[in-house]
């Protein structure tokens, strides 16, 4: 809008100006050509009004296009101890439904699939405990890939084993304490199973943010297509030159 | 539009790579020096509209204008459309590098074609040059899916189903686009007309 203003503020200087030019030449007292001149000016407020409207509307194309998306599916994906919860996605957010969701470990083979449901999320469990890739083959060319690191499972099982060393002494001396410790487990799993639920959430929303293509990136690639063909200019004028 | 890595074979790659590197040393070669900006502006223009997106029935597909690019640059449409995906892979991550040959392939191929068939139209009256563009800009995308459907054949195992979902999900787009070019040879005719000549 500042530049509608800016332009408005602009033309008025622009008319008083040619008013100015007219007086000086002893112009104002043909009335007939100073409406001509003023119908004249009218027509460049509409070009100008145009002019206003087209970048609008070119500024509102790229804003359509930010939150708009090709066909580019992502996909993500977390473990709960033997279970593994994923999410699959377009580039805009909006879910990958019905997909099939294929489990592949570190030697390529195939493990397990899947199939995403109405809201593009897919779960399921194994005992793998190494990397994990899953790709979703989501047709017609498309197809995303997540590489699910098994290196989260490595300090669990650390602290199973400290439990296990803790147990193991206890056990003979207050069979109540061993019990009272797998109930703290339970509760402490659950804990931080619901605070991390919040958590997951969040990370799920900066991944789909961070899929989203930004403006940075339009505007910059518009901006490298023209110093490509910059560059074939040149080369093509040397080469022409000798 | 764009084929995403590590679906294809490496044979309909490698194919794809080769007819592309034809179709791109003889666009390079047919560029005028005073055509490249035309070129760089058609080039741009192919890179913003693939993120255009317009949402028909439960999928959707985006804009993508090569047979505008197609109908203005016959040849050049190789390497314009080539400088377009590989930025569209690298920033957006559309379709991807290993693709690009296909991709690029079945993109300005169906506009190469079509200018050859209706060049002579863009140089008549007004209303035939807006049909020419119109058919041009609507068959370009068509053909283009179908090229695709080719290059899928061989992972989605049913050329028919996958050539089908392709060309009903695109024929919308295919009669925006048509409009599309119409209007912008009309246009051009009106204001540039040196410009439809390459």
């Amino acid at each position: 809008m500042l530049n509608y203003r800016q332009q408005n503020y602009w033309f008025a200087q622009h008319k008083i100006n040619q008013r100015r030019f007219l007086t000086s030449f002893g112009m104002t007292g043909k009335g007939s050509e100073l409406k001509k001149k003023n119908s004249e000016l009218d027509k460049k407020n509409l070009k100008i009004k145009k002019g206003i409207i087209f970048i609008l509307v070119i500024q509102l194309l790229i804003f359509i296009s930010t939150s708009a998306y090709a066909h580019k599916v992502s996909t993500y994906a977390y473990r709960e101890g033997d279970k593994i919860f994923g999410e699959c996605y377009f580039v805009d957010g909006s879910p990958c439904k019905n997909s099939k969701v294929e489990i592949y470990d570190l030697k390529g083979q195939k493990i397990l699939e899947a199939v995403t449901d109405e809201k593009g999320k897919y779960s399921f469990t194994t005992k793998e405990k190494g990397t994990l890739r899953i790709i979703i083959p989501a047709g017609e060319g498309h197809r995303a890939e997540y590489k699910l690191e098994g290196i989260a499972e490595k300090p669990e099982k650390k602290e199973n084993k400290e439990t296990m060393t803790a147990k193991t002494p206890n056990k003979p001396v207050q069979s109540e304490a061993t019990v009272n410790k797998d109930e703290i487990k339970q509760i402490i799993d659950e804990v931080m199973d619901a605070k991390l639920q919040g958590l997951r959430a969040e990370i799920m929303d900066l991944r789909k943010q961070m899929d989203k293509v930004s403006l940075r990136d339009i505007i910059g690639g518009i901006g490298y297509i023209f110093g490509i063909w910059g560059i074939i200019m040149l080369l093509k004028r040397k080469k022409n030159a000798s | 539009m764009h084929i995403s890595e590590g679906v294809l074979s490496a044979p309909v790659l490698l194919t794809g790579a080769v007819l592309s590197l034809i179709g791109l040393t003889l666009g390079l070669r047919k560029i005028k020096n005073e055509d490249i900006p035309k070129v760089a502006v058609l080039s741009s223009a192919f890179f913003v509209a693939s993120l255009i997106h317009i949402p028909i029935g439960p999928t959707s597909a985006h804009l993508v204008l090569n047979g505008l690019v197609g109908m203005l640059l016959g040849w050049a449409a190789f390497p314009s459309i080539f400088v377009a995906l590989v930025l569209q892979a690298l920033l957006f991550q559309f379709g991807g590098l290993t693709t690009l040959g296909v991709n690029t392939f079945a993109m300005a191929m169906p506009g190469v074609l079509l200018y050859y068939v209706f060049r002579k139209m863009l140089q008549k009256g007004k209303n035939l040059a807006f049909l020419g563009g119109f058919l041009g800009g609507f068959l370009a995308l068509l053909v283009a899916a179908f090229f695709i459907s080719i290059a899928l054949m061989e992972t989605e195992k049913s050329f028919v189903g996958i050539a089908g979902t392709l060309l009903v999900m695109h024929l919308p787009i295919a009669l925006i686009e048509g409009i599309i070019t119409g209007f912008v040879v009309v246009y051009l005719k009106k204001v540039k007309p040196e410009a439809l000549i390459c």
